[in-house]
């Protein structure tokens, strides 16, 4: 029976990406149309967000479907029509409140990494 | 097997791994992963083995792509990398469990008293049965072994009581 139970650690880095993400698209389309290639291609030249530039468009289904996005077909002269993405006020309240979260989270972390307060202070006064 | 021949070879795989997905949205992902290919190809300004692979290789495999997929959906019953609690539990019943409710109730009769203990005993030392169902065959012990106790005591407090008047 516990031959079941697999070594299965979690790296903390895919847990976190797979938290952020779906934000971060939602950022990069925050300033307007924008193409999938090129959304996908911004995300991975930022570093450290995405290891499979693919698995971008799953997410990107989803914030459709959750009405996050919106989208539109334009005429493109290499090839066919594309599907352009645009954050929608939905989108836009999610980012926000999101980025609003993400610094408070971020500075605490931050402020545990440093040896912040309430460490390495105890007993000392 | 040239710079083309991969990438269908490619899209026929992400087809396949796609199949947990509505017929729908397979077809629309494979049209937009086709899409991301054709222009990281353009781009690149060449088509040669080299440069197709190194574009397939930051896609990431076909099947990673479909999981992620599946994962921010609702992951369907059959899909064994996503909902393992969908497995069916194995049955509750074993001999160990029937011998145990055996004892806990005709128990009580073949072997007064030690019947039921025994009977409670193999319930909790029970591998297929969960601390909800040992519960409930404690609860069950309580009932046939405190019965009897509570109906001798009944009748031993009633018959002395009255004895002073």
């Amino acid at each position: 029976m516990s031959d079941m139970v697999r070594g299965d650690t979690r790296n903390p880095l895919t847990e976190l990406r797979r938290g952020v993400l779906e934000h971060c698209v939602l950022a990069v389309v925050s300033d307007g149309e924008s193409y999938a290639f090129d959304i996908v291609r911004v995300l991975a030249s930022a570093g450290e967000l995405v290891t499979s530039e693919g698995t971008i468009y799953p997410l990107l289904s989803r914030l459709r479907r959750d009405q996050l996005v919106t989208t539109t077909w334009r005429e493109s002269n290499a090839g066919p029509p594309r599907r352009y993405y645009r954050i929608t006020e939905d989108g836009r309240r999610a980012l926000d409140a999101f980025a609003v979260d993400w610094a408070r989270f971020r500075d605490a972390v931050d402020a545990l990494l440093a040896g912040g307060p309430g460490r390495g202070e105890t007993g000392g006064r | 097997m040239d710079g083309d021949g991969i990438v269908r070879d490619y899209l026929a795989r992400l087809e396949a791994a796609a199949w947990p997905l509505q017929p729908g949205r397979r077809a629309e992902l494979a049209d937009e992963v086709g899409e991301h290919i054709e222009a990281a190809l353009v781009e690149a300004g060449r088509r040669d083995v080299a440069t197709v692979r190194n574009v397939l290789e930051r896609l990431g495999r076909p099947e990673e792509i479909v999981a992620s997929e599946v994962e921010s959906d609702a992951p369907p019953p059959t899909w064994s990398g996503v909902a393992p609690a969908s497995t069916p539990r194995p049955s509750a019943w074993g001999p160990l469990e029937i011998t145990s409710i055996l004892l806990l109730t005709f128990g009580m009769f073949v072997v007064p008293f030690f019947g039921p203990i025994l009977g409670l005993a193999l319930a909790w030392a029970s591998t297929r049965w969960t601390t909800r169902e040992k519960l409930v065959a404690t609860l069950l012990f309580i009932v046939i072994f405190g019965l009897p106790v509570l109906g001798l005591m009944a009748v031993t407090s009633g018959g002395s009581s009255p004895a002073p008047g």
